[in-house]
């Protein structure tokens, strides 16, 4: 009942130890100082006659409105602490309660998950009971290279599908209330990528450690995932984001299949292919801003 | 709205020849329709047009031809299509949430795309419509654990938020029950600004209820505009009621009363002519439409 800009009125009256009925009405109505806010209220907390009194000169409806917004805040919470550190951080808290409200990012962070445990176990299934052999050996020795093979094709289709999912109409099931709201697209859009990449290719990035691979290859992974991401986002300014997001794969999977059949998996992510994804990431880059508003504003589509 | 205002001195929406199709079949045939502030029901079988109509008014379809005026503003035109969003609330036929989503929750994300930045501002605005839907104790409750009608109510309140001044509500009263009917309509009778409002439904009786115009909107066309009284009207002198079934009949049926209710252009033996309903008016119109 804090919650107010109390304007002064005339003296306030006690009577017998108790809030005149005056008092109440004035306190109820929001118009006494301060000062003889925490008096009445202090005094209601042991007065069972004044509580009783002051209810009946209560506002329901004002009563009701306040009820609900304490429902309502309690309902929102604050966030928790993450939330509250990034928000001193200088993140603007309502793209984290979007982020955090974005169901797809789950969807993301699950498949990279699974994906990446998948391919790791199903990895050295293989090479236990000898299923893959072949080229020559990697840095540690321990396994052959062809081991490595289908961790390269699948860890940055994993971050690609991770983002797909945070872009793609078909995974929001809110999609058309997102067209029809005057929120930014693009906003909305880069923010969902951005956390859903993030989300994504941490599981990738940890099985890449995993894997007996050369000790850069964490780090190799992230310029194709980023170009393949990028390159999706740019074709989708051109045809459906379906579409893009398939192009996309199929541009990272045909040549790992065809290195990888050729024995020399590993250089789908040493220098010369490096390079050719951080052009295409540049240049997708490139595209998207120049592009950007086919996001904006659109139809449904 | 700084540098654009709205221009509301002619009709609050305005269609012209508006068509739309979706491979052979063709939703909205040349459709011609001006609609003042206030609310207006749209009226029509499934399949009738009644969805794409509203979805093209609310921004999310895009028209094949035809000219569309929404608060006088133009929705092929980028910044106003933006404009007229600030001003939507939109309940789409088939909503569907994110199911994790608690109802707060929910309402909170469509505030932020509704850009109400303002966390406290954005507490305030969900409570308000929680109150208005009769959802507020739900506050908490997560959405897969809402019965049909509660989802249906926390669709209406999302299209709340902000207070717009355009409502376009698809089949708002589908899956409520007749209490929460009774609610609706006192919920949009009390809404303040004089908003435009639009609203498609099955139920002839909604209309009756709350809307001052009508639009009958069958095979893609508009075959009625007026008042709920006009359209009643149409079926004046070709209504009867009858203790037996009248095969000459347009269209017959039986009442809660065991009698028989004929539309059609003879009355049946002993038949007594009744003062005919809004829904008597869009049976007629619909036979008529499907006589053609």
């Amino acid at each position: 009942m804090t919650n107010r800009d109390p304007e002064p009125v005339g003296p306030v009256a006690w009577v017998d130890g108790h809030a005149s009925d005056g008092m109440l009405a004035s306190y109820a109505a929001g118009t006494v100082e301060t000062i003889e806010v925490w008096s009445v209220e202090a005094h209601l907390t042991g007065c069972g006659r004044c509580r009783s009194a002051v209810s009946a000169h209560v506002d329901a409806a004002r009563l009701a409105r306040n009820r609900s917004v304490l429902l309502s805040r309690a309902a929102l919470g604050d966030g928790g602490r993450v939330r509250r550190l990034l928000c001193r951080c200088g993140l603007p808290d309502y793209l984290l309660d979007l982020v955090a409200a974005t169901p797809s990012l789950r969807v993301s962070w699950l498949l990279s998950v699974v994906g990446v445990l998948a391919v790791v176990a199903g990895e050295a299934a293989a090479v236990r009971y000898h299923l893959i052999g072949g080229g020559y050996p990697v840095a540690a020795g321990y396994w052959p290279a062809g081991a490595l093979a289908p961790f390269l094709l699948v860890g940055p289709l994993l971050v690609l599908a991770g983002v797909a999912a945070a872009f793609l109409p078909m995974f929001d099931p809110a999609y058309q209330l997102t067209v029809a709201a005057p929120f930014s697209s693009v906003k909305l859009l880069l923010v969902r990528t951005i956390a859903a990449l993030t989300a994504a290719l941490v599981p990738v990035v940890i099985g890449a450690f995993v894997v007996p691979g050369p000790g850069w290859l964490p780090v190799a992974l992230l310029v194709p995932s980023l170009a393949l991401c990028t390159f999706a986002l740019a074709a989708a300014t051109v045809v459906d984001a379906r579409a893009a997001a398939v192009i996309a794969g199929t541009l990272w999977a045909l040549p790992a299949l065809l290195l990888a059949a050729n024995h020399v998996p590993l250089r789908i992510v040493q220098p010369s292919a490096q390079l050719a994804c951080a052009a295409v990431l540049l240049a997708s880059a490139v595209v998207l801003y120049l592009r950007h508003d086919r996001f904006e504003l659109g139809w449904m589509r | 709205m700084d540098e654009m205002t709205l221009n509301v001195s002619t009709a609050a929406v305005q269609v012209d020849g508006l068509s739309r199709r979706y491979g052979a079949i063709r939703a909205l045939d040349e459709v011609d329709i001006k609609l003042d502030r206030g609310i207006t029901g749209l009226l029509g079988p499934n399949g009738a047009g009644k969805t794409t109509l509203l979805s093209i008014l609310a921004t999310v379809n895009e028209p094949d031809s035809g000219r569309v005026s929404v608060l006088g503003l133009d929705p092929r035109d980028a910044a106003e299509r933006l404009e007229i969003r600030r001003c939507l609330g939109y309940l789409p036929q088939e909503l569907r949430y994110h199911r994790h989503f608690t109802v707060a929750g929910f309402l909170d994300y469509v505030a932020i795309l509704k850009e109400i930045i303002d966390r406290r501002q954005r507490a305030e605005e969900v409570a308000r419509v929680l109150a208005a839907v009769g959802l507020e104790r739900r506050a908490r409750t997560r959405i897969r654990a809402l019965s049909g009608g509660m989802r249906q109510r926390l669709g209406i309140a999302q299209a709340l938020l902000g207070q717009p001044q355009l409502l376009i509500l698809d089949e708002p009263t589908a899956g409520l029950d007749p209490e929460q009917r009774l609610r609706f309509r006192e919920l949009l009778s009390d809404l303040p600004g004089d908003p435009v409002i639009v609203l498609s439904t099955h139920q002839a009786d909604d209309i009756a209820a709350i809307c001052p115009t009508v639009v009958v909107l069958l095979q893609g066309r508009v075959r009625f505009a007026g008042t709920p009284a006009e359209l009643a009207a149409t079926a004046r002198g070709r209504v009867w009621a009858a203790d037996g079934r009248n095969p000459d009949a347009h269209l017959s049926w039986r009442g809660g009363d065991g009698r028989w209710r004929h539309i059609g252009d003879q009355p049946p033996a002993g038949a007594e002519l009744v003062v005919p309903t809004v829904e008597d008016g869009y049976l007629l119109a619909s036979h008529a439409a499907g006589a053609r």
